[in-house]
């Protein structure tokens, strides 16, 4: 059987648990292709203009995968992974998003609820459909859980020793142990990129923003390198709790690195028609000028030109780059 | 004497300046690009060259800047490519060392930059929207059949004041339409035009930020009085316009590309003026090994490649060898 995984939305934050359950439970899984302007393109055609663009995106890889001749596609409907905190609608209604947008996709559609209280959605309740959809027992199940589970808390310490999601990923699947690797090469400054996955780790989104830092001798914080706990921690001291888990997620990453001495600016990164991040946006917004954080948000949508992002990038790290080493002369004055 | 050279290449204006060890500009150029970046800059640079006879040089520098400042660097050889942000900031910042917000307008696109103790601290852009830039001025004095240079000078003469909806360049148009038939005068509506844009700029780009005087306004527009009057009237404070207002980016390139030289101590890239002869081969193509479709952009130099860039994957511009 050969099931479908687009390469979108939360695909970047949950691969190495769904490649590991699928393939426990003698599955192929097939990945759409890298989101490019021709797939990004079908995607729009299709969907309600007035939806943010990540949906957009989503369905273009929908369409991608039925090219492929695969059995299902994997929608999950992400409701809750945590207690008082829930998904952006667009996540909870996902698979009837799928099927009212795209012709021939209905039959195709293998969907489970993911509610409950783990981020790495474990619960064997969680996949109990997939039993009947997949000809398994829930005793397999529980057992391909169990290992997919570890397999991704694995990807998240590696994600939380500084790696980048695509490092990590990698990492994983050579089996490589974190240690044997260092994170960081040289760098002269050091900047937070927050946004969701989907938006900083999609190539045609954030036009490969991490790598064109790293090329500017930058190094580079995600919010999903930082420590849970602590950011829990700052959730409990934030002005303002926010229902949506990735959205909370970031705020709270954002309020720790506004504080952290280390980190010489942020970047937010938002993709156009997203209203979490209207709200959340404006937050840091407000937070950077007590912060005296230097910010700047990248919005992009389908029209985006590479070069002006690159012009805004360049032009914040150069800033950067040259407050500090005129910090540096006066000190050594 | 030695001089360095900047070159600013937008996709309105392209502007060259030399500059000599003390900072003096001795040259400046400003020129339409008219959509041939390459073919402006060696006019600038065939210019630059005749004027330089006058004295003895040598070119220790060479920096270039604005949104074809790539292609620029290649053609001439540049010491530093550099953004319009920094570029920019670094000329004013030179010559009004206690700015605190500079407003950029030009043909098409706008900026602000805010300044603390000589640093960039922030700053916008807008490249979208043609109604805070210059075009948007050029389209309505078209349609006013008034000629650019005199807009300013008219506007000054308004007796009443009438505001204009300037959202937007449609919107402005038929509201203009709307109040010339309302029996507005030419200067009253020129005037609120300059408002219009004026607003239309602080909303944008100043939204969020602290805008603080002293003010330095630059650009291609700040030639045009009535807008210098509008963000005054705005602002409530004066506006400096810096003598070289139209050609601050070019200004820039060449105080960094000093600065790099001073610092670095290598001797200057440059290829000469004798580059102005030399054949660069421009040209685009659709890379059609993916479904990226990058318009791929390569140079060639007597039939070898020297440069490609605009490709997604990097695998065109990894194949350049030094
Ligand atoms: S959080 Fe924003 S970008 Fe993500 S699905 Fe919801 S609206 Fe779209
Ligand atoms: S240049 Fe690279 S990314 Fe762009 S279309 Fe060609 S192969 Fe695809």
């Amino acid at each position: 059987m050969r099931i479908g995984l687009p390469r979108a939305l939360l695909y970047h934050y949950y691969y190495p648990l769904w490649k590991s359950l699928f393939e426990q439970l003698g599955v192929e899984i097939v990945i759409s292709d890298i989101t490019s302007k021709q797939l990004v393109q079908e995607g729009v055609k299709v969907t309600v203009p007035e939806i943010c663009l990540p949906i957009k995106i989503f369905n273009g890889h929908i369409i991608n995968l039925l090219s492929k001749e695969v059995d299902y596609i994997f929608i999950p409907r992400f409701i809750g992974v945590e207690s008082g905190k829930w998904f952006c609608p667009k996540f909870i209604g996902l698979p009837e998003l799928a099927d009212y947008t795209i012709d021939g996709v209905k039959s195709k559609i293998l969907t489970v609820d993911i509610q409950g209280k783990k981020e790495s959605t474990c619960e064997w309740t969680n996949y109990r459909p997939l039993c009947e959809a997949l000809q398994v027992t829930p005793k397999e199940l529980k057992k391909a859980l169990k290992t997919a589970e570890r397999v991704w808390q694995h990807f998240r310490d590696c994600c939380k020793q500084g790696f980048t999601i695509e490092e990590a990923e990698k990492m994983c699947s050579e089996d490589m142990r974190g240690s044997e690797r260092t994170a960081h090469h040289t760098h002269d400054i050091t900047l937070g990129v927050l946004g969701y996955v989907y938006n900083v780790y999609d190539p045609f989104v954030s036009m490969d923003i991490i790598k064109k830092l790293h090329g500017m001798n930058v190094r580079v914080i995600t919010f999903e390198m930082l420590d849970e706990k602590r950011i829990h921690e700052k959730f409990k001291r934030k002005s303002k709790n926010l229902y949506w888990t990735f959205t909370d997620k970031i705020y709270g990453a954002a309020v720790e690195l506004m504080e952290n001495h280390q980190i010489d600016g942020l970047i937010h990164i938002t993709a156009f028609g997203c209203g979490p991040d209207s709200i959340v946006g404006k937050m840091m917004e407000l937070d950077s000028e007590k912060f005296k954080k230097p910010f700047m948000t990248i919005r992009v949508d389908e029209h985006t030109g590479e070069s002006h992002l690159l012009t805004r990038i360049e032009a914040f790290v150069d800033m950067i780059k040259r407050q500090k080493i005129s910090e540096r002369r006066r000190e050594l004055a | 004497m030695d001089i360095y050279i900047g070159i600013d290449v937008g996709s309105v204006s392209t502007n060259v300046v030399a500059m000599d060890q003390n900072d003096h500009i001795i040259f400046k150029e400003y020129t339409r690009t008219n959509g041939q970046p390459l073919e402006s800059v060696k006019k600038g640079l065939k210019l630059l060259e005749e004027d330089l006879k006058r004295i003895f040089y040598t070119v220790k520098g060479v920096g270039t800047t604005g949104s074809g400042r790539q292609l620029a660097g290649i053609l001439v050889g540049a010491d530093i490519v550099k953004n319009e942000i920094t570029a920019h900031a670094t000329a004013t910042v030179n010559f009004h060392p206690t700015v605190n917000t500079i407003l950029e307008i030009g043909g098409q696109d706008s900026k602000i930059i805010i300044i603390q103790d000589k640093m960039v601290v922030d700053f916008a852009m807008n490249t979208v929207c043609a109604a805070g830039t210059g075009s948007f001025l050029d389209h309505q004095s078209e349609r006013l059949g008034v000629p650019i240079q005199d807009f300013g000078g008219l506007a000054l003469t308004a007796k009443k004041d009438v505001r204009i909806a300037g959202r937007c360049t449609v919107f402005a148009e038929s509201d203009m339409i709307a109040k010339q038939q309302y029996g507005f005068s030419k200067a009253e509506i020129i005037k609120g035009l300059c408002d219009a844009l004026v607003r239309n700029y602080i909303n944008n780009l100043g939204r969020g930020k602290a805008l603080k005087a002293p003010y330095v306004f630059q650009g291609g527009v700040a030639a045009n009085k009535g807008i210098k009057a509008a963000f005054e009237r705005e602002l409530g404070c004066e506006i400096i316009i810096p003598k070289y207002y139209n050609v601050m980016g070019a200004i820039g390139a060449a105080i960094l590309a000093k600065e790099y030289i001073e610092v670095s101590g290598e001797e200057t890239k440059f290829r000469g003026f004798g580059a102005a002869e030399l054949a660069f081969k421009p040209r685009s193509f659709e890379c059609e090994d993916c479904a990226n479709c990058c318009e791929v952009i390569k140079v060639e130099l007597n039939g070898k490649t020297v440069a490609i860039w605009g490709d997604k994957c990097g695998k065109w511009a990894n194949s350049v060898t030094g």
